[in-house]
């Protein structure tokens, strides 16, 4: 059974494979399709998104563009390949699991149902058998009851007596037995007595009509004498008997005589009928060896078979038979048991002899034929029934005659007219009549739900995995579409990316190319200058010429100042702006810075105010040029841009301490500030905790301005490259935009923040912070007089209001008291006030009226003890244009002994005013703006004064033409020029469209400062006002600057003139210098030399830096003197002054010799001072230059101004 | 009128020179240092710009004959002559020479070599003209006149 599951299960997994593998192998293929059709609808796609890339943006590298366009296909191959694999595997898998399914569902309920359905078959074959089994058994217990009974009554009545009362009571006797037995079997269909003799009784029952018979032959031919034969006669006697019986049957008179079946009274007459018309009469031909036989029989009255068992019945001695019994029974019941059963079960039952007759069916089909000869059985296989004909057939067919031992057969699914049906026998061996029970079920009634039901699982879990599969697939499409498209977004990403990175790189290349250009640019525009100065220089040209030639000029410097700008930015993008660092003055840049911008303001009518706190350390560490660069750019923007009013750099600390006091100075614009404050907090908190080890400070500095302020919404955008508020004041004041992105540039990698932040009124107040570190030694104050002892008071006569009044407040918390005066009136009157309080000589001071506070204070000044009055007037307080300020003058005179006049002096003030003043015994004079350090000083040399007047006792110390002179723009002399060319080139260029008057003033101005210094210094005789620092300088000084003295007598002069008289002086301004000059190419040598011998220097030119170094040796050990100077010169002092080193050359470059130089030097106590001439204009060359010991450095081709600069600076140094 | 005449060509002469692109403001700058106490300033400085650079020439001949170019020296020699040729303003000589400084970075013998080529052909131009513009002021001093600026 389990076998033939497994034979069969095969072929239905065999035939679901196909089922799956069909659809899957034309999705397989369609994938494929698509595939190639969508790579090459994407290759299509890219191309065309190629070409229209192409066209919007032509400069995308193609190359790019082919390579992204590969990267795209291989990826959507590898997508469709991934999704193909996952679809395989996903049809694989449902397909799997479908097969499994179903077979295991369908194996384990087919092999459950076949034992059941075989024990059920079993069972219902059996039951038939059972009972045909009983009826046999019945028939043959009936039988043999009839036959004991028989003989029972025989030999009770054999006893010869009177012979027809003898066997009419025999009979009787028999017949009342006979149907005893008869009646007891309501199954039998007859019992036959069969006589010696010849005589018959039989019993028949007809089921039909439910009638019963008694049959008998007719007795009177019959007599028992014939049963006395003796027995060796038996034999023989046997044969004439049987030859007898049937002669005399045939013969004899049959009678039929029917009875009541339950009773077996006598209901009707006896008819006589036909011998064996109506039954079977066994015989003794059917047991002729005397043992019980069975057959099968027909009869004409019922159409079932008979089962008919006979028996002989012995006599007493049991040596002859004297009758022989007969059983008839009916199969019909069995028929019936079979209906009955298969009623249920629905199938077909039959019993078959041996030979193949029909015994039984479970149909109503016939069991016997009729034939000419009689009824006769019927052959299964004739059988009109149409399943149990071919059933048996199949049977034949299949076996044959042979049977399979015990002829046991079970067929599961025997095709039989187009329908599968079990086929099982069973072979029932009865002694004389074996039997064969076939059962025939439908297939559809055990296994047809389950056939059904399988096939619909098959369909279901085919169409499942089927829709699963499609599902599945279109899942992964999607799935994988997604993936594609992201793969898809990630190439474009990387080819941005790629672009962007390119893009960068471009910009950095570029960057690096204008950092690398530098020089090229600087080049031509240094020479252009250069030429430009020599070509002004020329006294030969006519003033149209020169006019036309200060223009280029002009125009030159604005152009290098924009290159610088541009050079400037592109050097901190590339990333080669290195900070220096060392030690500076901040307050003094800042100072000359403002001092520098001023002159620029006076023309504007505006006021530039310094207003540092005190608290400022006087020097920090930092890169002094990019600081100044900061707030050279921060106050020209500011410059520009306003027209009117004042322009102030403040300036603190950031400290808790100090705050307020920052406050304090600007207290318009605290909330903001403290708004910007607590922004800021952090990282100023941040810093301060850093500043503790490192001595970092935070310096806040604010740009206050009047001007036309900023939009708001522009306050961010300002800071980007050439970015301004307003698109159009390109036109109204030019300028390119870079200046702010500069700045915030620089403070950015200063460490610091820059920001435009909200003021009230009008203009911008722009705020940044500086990072900056402090030397530890340098954090302390600069020691602070106390004014307050000394009694000093000070009255302010000046024109700017925001200067004034920040000075007044600087005085005041220093213990000054401090007046103001905005005109000259109120000058006259505070002096009156405070020295004719009661004589108000001065008539005009009557019109003024003072506020009480201004009298109170005046008052309160009176009260000091002794005071000194310091009284500060702006000459612009003067009329100037006619004169009345001589009369002015001649005023303020008679109060010369009880107060100190010092003077704001205009930068174009007259030379003719500062004669009569200095005339009039006003040596203190200061050129505008005032700051605190002038004011400082002024303090000083007045208190100073009145000491050293203590001590001579002398009343007309300062009477008698002691000219003792403050000056405190000298002080900036020298950190002015040493980035001289610099800040006069911005100073000279912001404002070069709007005035151009102005570089020429600024210039001139510069100069000029310087001269004066040394015109006033001249005149001094007294130093007590100096530190020693400042002796030491002037002679040397004087002696540089001295031609210039003729121009401060005529400043008043044309400028035009004057600045010719400047460059004229400048030719000769390294007058007595000796220069080493070390330059490997010809030209350049030449050049170089004739340009400092046209300054009127010494050169000594040499080819490389080992001739340098040997040069130096050689004047140093004094083989060689070519000069008489050098004679006389003391040993301790350096041969040349000056050593200017190119920096590439042949055999030694200028980075060794000077290596060298400084190294031979070390014993000698001098320093050289050489400045590099390099090619490349990068910081990073100037730090280089400067890390091997030089001093400067200038690029080449050599600009005339910056070298002669540089180099009176160095020499000046070192002097 | 011979004079005039020699002067007009010679103006006409320099001013085709700037034009062609042989000279630069560089030779402009030469010309106005020379004064009186320096009277053959420029005609000294081009001199030895013109030894200096057949000196260089030479040298980088002989170096890129070499075998194994040491192209540090190569490169050394024409940083030379692009300093001296650009202090003269011969600004063509120049350019090439930047260019063949290029092809030193790139270590590429055959640039080198034609750089080299295009050197001396430019060399020899500027120098064939300058000579000539010499002459010319040598023709005019000669005749008593003046060299106009």
């Amino acid at each position: 059974m389990v076998l033939k599951m497994a034979e069969t299960s095969p072929p239905t997994s065999c035939a679901s494979s196909p089922i799956v593998a069909s659809p899957m192998g034309t999705p397989l293929r369609k994938v494929l399709n698509r595939i190639s059709g969508l790579a090459s609808s994407c290759r299509n796609k890219t191309g065309y998104r190629g070409r229209c890339r192409r066209i919007f943006h032509r400069d995308v590298e193609q190359e790019e563009f082919q390579y992204a366009s590969a990267r795209c296909l291989s990826s959507y191959y590898s997508v469709f390949v991934a999704r193909l694999a996952i679809m395989i595997m996903l049809a694989i898998l449902i397909a799997l699991l479908t097969v499994l399914t179903w077979h295991f569902t369908k194996m384990y309920t087919t092999k459950s149902l076949n034992t059941l359905a075989f024990g059920l078959r079993y069972e219902l074959l059996q039951r038939p058998i059972l009972r045909m089994w009983g009826i046999l058994n019945s028939t043959s217990e009936i039988t043999t009851a009839q036959v004991k009974l028989s003989e029972y009554v025989m030999r009770r009545y054999s006893k010869p007596s009177t012979q027809a009362e003898l066997v009419e009571q025999l009979y009787q006797m028999m017949k009342d037995m006979t149907w005893a037995l008869f009646a007891s079997r309501k199954a039998l269909n007859a019992i036959t007595i069969n006589y010696k003799n010849g005589f018959v009784q039989a019993f028949h029952r007809d089921h039909k009509n439910n009638s019963t018979f008694y049959i008998y032959s007719d007795l009177a031919n019959y007599s028992i004498s014939g049963t006395e034969s003796p027995g060796n006669k038996m034999l023989s006697m046997r044969q004439g008997w049987n030859d007898q019986f049937i002669r005399g049957n045939v013969s004899a008179i049959w009678y039929r005589e029917p009875l009541d079946p339950i009773s077996g009274e006598k209901t009707g007459k006896a008819l006589p009928i036909p011998p064996d018309e109506v039954i079977n009469i066994a015989g003794p031909s059917q047991v002729p060896d005397g043992v019980a036989s069975w057959h099968v029989a027909v009869s004409k009255y019922t159409d079932s078979p008979l089962l008919s068992a006979a028996l002989p019945v012995w006599d007493s001695s049991n040596t002859s038979i004297v009758a022989v019994v007969g059983v008839t029974t009916a199969l019909f019941s069995v028929g019936q048991l079979m209906k009955e059963l298969v009623e249920v079960h629905s199938g077909y039952i039959y019993l078959t002899s041996h030979e193949g007759y029909l015994l039984a069916t479970s149909t109503n089909a016939p069991l016997l034929k009729n034939t000419t000869n009689g009824t006769k059985l019927m052959m299964a296989v004739d059988s009109e029934d149409r399943v149990i004909r071919m059933g048996a057939q199949w049977l034949q067919k299949a076996y044959g005659n042979k049977f399979p031992p015990g002829d046991v057969v079970h067929v599961e699914k025997a095709n039989l007219g187009g329908q599968h049906y079990y086929i099982d026998s069973f072979f029932l061996n009865l002694k004389r009549l074996p039997m064969v029970g076939v059962i025939i079920i439908p297939r559809k009634y055990i296994m047809g739900k389950i056939d059904e039901r399988s096939l619909k699982t098959l369909i279901i879990l085919i169409s499942a995995s089927v829709g699963i599969l499609v599902i599945g697939c279109v899942c992964i499409l999607i799935l994988t579409n997604g993936v594609s498209k992201e793969m898809k977004l990630r190439a474009e990403l990387i080819s941005h990316l790629n672009a962007r990175r390119r893009a960068e790189a471009s910009s950095n290349y570029k960057s690096q190319f204008l950092a690398n250009m530098s020089h090229e640019l600087r080049t031509p525009m240094a020479a252009v200058i250069g030429l430009l100065d020599i070509l002004i220089c020329d006294d030969h040209l006519t003033n149209e010429q020169y006019a036309m030639v200060t223009q280029i000029r002009k125009c030159s410097t604005a152009l290098l100042r924009l290159l610088n700008n541009i050079l400037d930015l592109s050097k901190v993008e590339s990333g080669k702006l290195v900070f220096e660092e060392a030690e500076f003055d901040l307050g003094r840049e800042l100072e000359g810075l403002v001092d520098m911008f001023s002159v620029q303001c006076m023309n504007h009518n505006v006021e530039t105010v310094l207003d540092l706190s005190d608290d400022i350390p006087k020097l920090v560490r930092g890169d002094s040029a990019r600081v100044v660069q900061v707030f050279a750019n921060l106050i020209s923007n500011s410059i520009k841009f306003t027209t009117s009013g004042h322009i102030i750099l403040r300036g603190w600390c950031e400290n808790p301490a100090v705050s307020s006091d920052s406050v304090k100075c600007s207290p318009d614009q605290k909330k903001p500030l403290s708004a910007l404050k607590t922004k800021l907090k952090h990282h100023g908190n941040h810093m301060k905790k850093a500043g503790k080890r490192d001595k970092k400070i935070v310096l806040w500095f604010e740009v206050d301005d009047t001007g036309s302020g900023i939009d708001p919404s522009k306050w961010e955008s300002v800071f980007e490259s050439f970015e301004q508020a307003d698109p159009s004041t390109t036109r109204t004041h030019g300028g390119t935009g870079l200046g702010l992105c500069i700045v915030r540039t620089l403070v950015n990698k200063m460490g610091g923040e820059i920001k435009v932040v909200r003021k009230n009124g009008p203009g911008t107040l722009i705020r940044l912070f500086l990072l900056l570190t402090t030397p530890a030694d340098g954090t302390e104050q600069h020691g602070r007089m106390d004014f307050a002892k000394h009694g000093v008071a000070v009255i302010l006569a000046l024109h700017g209001s925001m200067g004034r009044l920040i000075m007044s407040k600087w005085l005041s918390r220093n213990g000054v008291p401090a007046l103001e005066a905005s005109e000259w009136n109120e000058l006259t009157q505070i002096l009156h006030e405070l020295f004719h309080p009661r004589t108000r000589n001065c008539g005009f001071d009557d019109h003024y009226s003072r506020g009480e506070p201004l009298r109170s204070r005046i008052h309160s000044l009176q009260d000091m003890r002794n005071p000194v009055y310091i009284v500060l007037v702006d000459l612009g307080l003067l009329d100037l244009s006619t004169d009345i300020w001589k009369e002015q003058l001649n005023f303020l005179d008679n109060f010369s002994g009880r107060v100190k006049f010092a003077w704001m002096l205009n930068h174009d003030t007259s030379n003719a005013v500062k004669i009569e003043l200095r005339r009039k015994g006003h040596v203190l004079m200061v050129n505008k703006p005032l700051y605190k350090a002038k004011m400082l000083h002024i303090l000083e040399a007045v208190i100073k004064e009145r000491h050293a007047e203590f001590h001579k006792r002398s009343p007309n110390g300062n009477r008698g033409g002691s000219h003792e002179c403050v000056e405190i723009d000298s002080t900036h002399f020298e950190t002015c020029s040493s980035d001289d060319s610099e800040i006069s080139e911005k100073g000279t260029v912001k404002s070069n469209t709007a005035n151009c008057q102005t570089p020429k003033n600024c210039l001139v101005e510069l100069t000029r400062l310087g001269s004066e210094v040394n015109i006033l210094r001249a005149e001094e005789d007294e130093c007590n006002a100096w530190p020693k620092l400042h002796d030491t300088e002037d002679a040397k000084c004087e002696n540089s600057n001295s031609p210039e003295q003729h121009y401060v007598s005529s400043s008043t002069k044309d400028e035009d003139k004057s600045y010719t008289s400047k460059a004229a002086n400048g030719e000769k301004s390294l007058e007595g210098l000796r220069i080493l000059l070390a330059e490997d190419t010809p030209v350049l040598q030449r050049v170089a030399t004739i340009m400092l011998e046209k300054m009127g220097a010494t050169v000594i030119a040499v080819g490389d830096g080992l001739q340098a170094v040997d040069a130096l040796n050689c004047e140093l050990v004094g083989k060689e003197h070519r000069r008489d100077r050098m004679q006389t010169d003391i040993c301790g002092s350096p041969p040349y002054d000056l050593i200017l080193m190119d920096c590439q050359m042949p055999k030694m470059d200028g980075y060794e010799a000077t290596k060298a130089i400084r190294k031979s030097e070390a014993g000698m106590g001098w320093h050289i001072p050489i400045v590099a001439l390099t090619a490349h204009a990068m910081s990073s060359d100037e730090a280089k230059c400067l890390e091997v010991g030089m001093d400067a450095y200038l690029t080449k081709p050599i600009d005339y101004k910056f070298m002669v600069s540089t180099i009176l600076s160095l020499t000046k140094r070192s002097a | 009128m011979d004079l005039v005449q020699l002067q007009r060509q010679l103006v006409e002469y320099r001013t085709s020179l700037y034009h062609e692109g042989f000279l630069d403001a560089q030779f402009t700058q030469l010309q106005e240092l020379q004064d009186e106490n320096n009277p053959d300033f420029v005609v000294e400085v081009v001199s030895l710009f013109f030894e200096d650079s057949e000196r260089l020439l030479n040298e980088l001949t002989t170096a890129l004959e070499q075998q194994s170019v040491d192209f540090k020296r190569v490169d050394a020699h024409v940083h030379q002559l692009k300093g001296s040729s650009s202090s003269i303003g011969a600004q063509r000589v120049q350019k090439v020479c930047i260019a063949f400084r290029n092809y030193c970075e790139e270590k590429n013998v055959e640039g080198c070599l034609k750089c080299l080529q295009q050197v001396k052909h430019e060399y020899s131009l500027v120098k064939t003209k300058l000579e000539s513009m010499f002459q010319l002021e040598q023709q005019i001093l000669s005749a008593g006149g003046s060299i106009p600026m």
